[in-house]
């Protein structure tokens, strides 16, 4: 359709351009005389020929020498264009493609980010349920050493408020005996324990 | 003083016995004892006294100023003694006191039969104890024995026996102490 078009422009140029060539070659005096009637707008015959002549000479002229030069030009262009147009087609091509692609990696990175997602989901919950049992672990660990704490002092101020009471009963039970206790008590209780004592071979 | 073994043995046996036998000589078996309690007094003393110990061995004095200095000191003793310690001072032996206070409760023993025992109380003894406690003491060792009495309130009762090595405390105070022990010690169950 483009040659078409561009051989239909080019016998309209040529035609045009040996027209203006005639005309300038035979500058005859076509309407020198006045007319009348319908013959005022029909070329005279013998102004008629020879601009016909010369306008045939000069467009084949045209058609021999000067067209291809123009149709060179034209092929050029329109070559051009259609390796514009090819490029252009395949940048669209080529920038689908990308498209395509992008999109793909999009939707790989949307799979991938999600997972990663799904995976830091998993690793919190894993680190929730560890933390959970270290910090059970340890809360008991802590309760047993406060059990075995709390024993241990209950132990000790036993023992302390038990040697506190021995000490007050010797006290009481000293005094008592060195105070209370008469010479005569005394000797009586020497006696009993010279009897009771062990050997002094022993 | 002398640095030999044998000697030094020799030399304290001399001291031991040359006192036993003249206590005895001057006054039996109560002299005997008198020394015998009088040498505690005086290890007691001089434990207590660093300067009589140092200065009865010192060589700067002469050994007749060093005799003359333990004559003076222990003067209210026994004058058996007083010799004994003069000698031990001119000779400058008086770290041997303890030893030969040893040997010569040995001596009261092995020479002339019989024990001495410490009879510590809170009150004094009648007859009827002594002869309680001397018959005891008497079954005990096989031997004859003479008490020595002592007086001492923190025992707080009772009576605490010995002679040389061998030791009985039947006192309140150890009782006690028993007592307060086996209080302390046992479990107080649970609470």
């Amino acid at each position: 359709m483009i040659a078409n078009a561009s051989k239909y422009v080019r016998n309209c140029t040529s035609g045009v351009i040996a027209f203006a060539a005639a005309s300038a070659i035979c500058p005859l005096n076509a309407f020198a005389e006045e007319s009348a009637g319908i013959s005022a707008i029909l070329p005279h015959m013998d102004e008629f020929i020879p601009m016909l002549v010369a306008f045939i000479i000069v467009w084949i002229v045209r058609a021999k020498f000067g067209w291809p030069l123009f149709e060179g030009m034209l092929t050029k262009r329109e070559e051009t264009i259609k390796n514009s147009l090819e490029k252009s087609e395949e940048a669209r091509i080529e920038s689908e493609r990308l498209l395509a692609e992008y999109k793909e990696q999009l939707e790989g990175a949307k799979t991938q980010s999600q997972q990663i997602l799904a995976n830091a989901q998993k690793s919190a919950d894993a680190i929730e349920a560890d933390i959970k049992v270290k910090a059970q672990a340890e809360a008991t660990a802590m309760i047993e050493k406060a059990k075995v704490a709390i024993e241990a002092e209950k132990q000790n101020a036993i023992k302390e408020l038990q040697a506190s009471m021995a000490d007050t009963s010797i006290a009481v039970a000293s005094r008592i005996i060195g105070e209370d206790f008469s010479d005569d008590e005394h000797r009586k209780l020497i006696e009993r324990y010279v009897k009771e004592a062990g050997s002094l071979n022993a | 003083m002398p640095s030999n073994r044998h000697v030094v043995n020799q030399t304290i046996a001399a001291y031991a016995n040359v006192a036993i036998d003249s206590a005895e000589a001057a006054g039996g078996r109560e002299a005997v004892v008198e020394v015998r309690n009088q040498l505690i007094q005086i290890l007691g003393f001089m434990g207590s006294n660093i300067d009589l110990r140092l200065a009865l061995k010192d060589e700067g004095y002469s050994a007749e100023q060093r005799a003359d200095m333990a004559r003076n000191v222990f003067a209210a003793f026994n004058p058996v003694l007083v010799d004994v310690m003069a000698s031990m001072a001119s000779r400058g032996d008086t770290d041997l006191l303890r030893r030969v206070y040893n040997l010569y409760e040995e001596l009261i023993e092995s020479k002339l039969g019989f024990s001495v025992v410490d009879v510590t109380t809170v009150v004094d003894l009648d007859d009827h104890l002594r002869t309680v406690i001397t018959n005891k003491a008497q079954s005990d060792l096989g031997r004859d024995c003479v008490l020595v009495e002592h007086i001492d309130p923190s025992i707080k009762g009772g009576v605490i026996m010995s002679t040389r090595n061998r030791y009985v405390d039947a006192s309140v105070r150890s009782q006690l102490d028993r007592a307060r022990l086996v209080l302390k010690e046992q479990d107080g169950g649970e609470c």
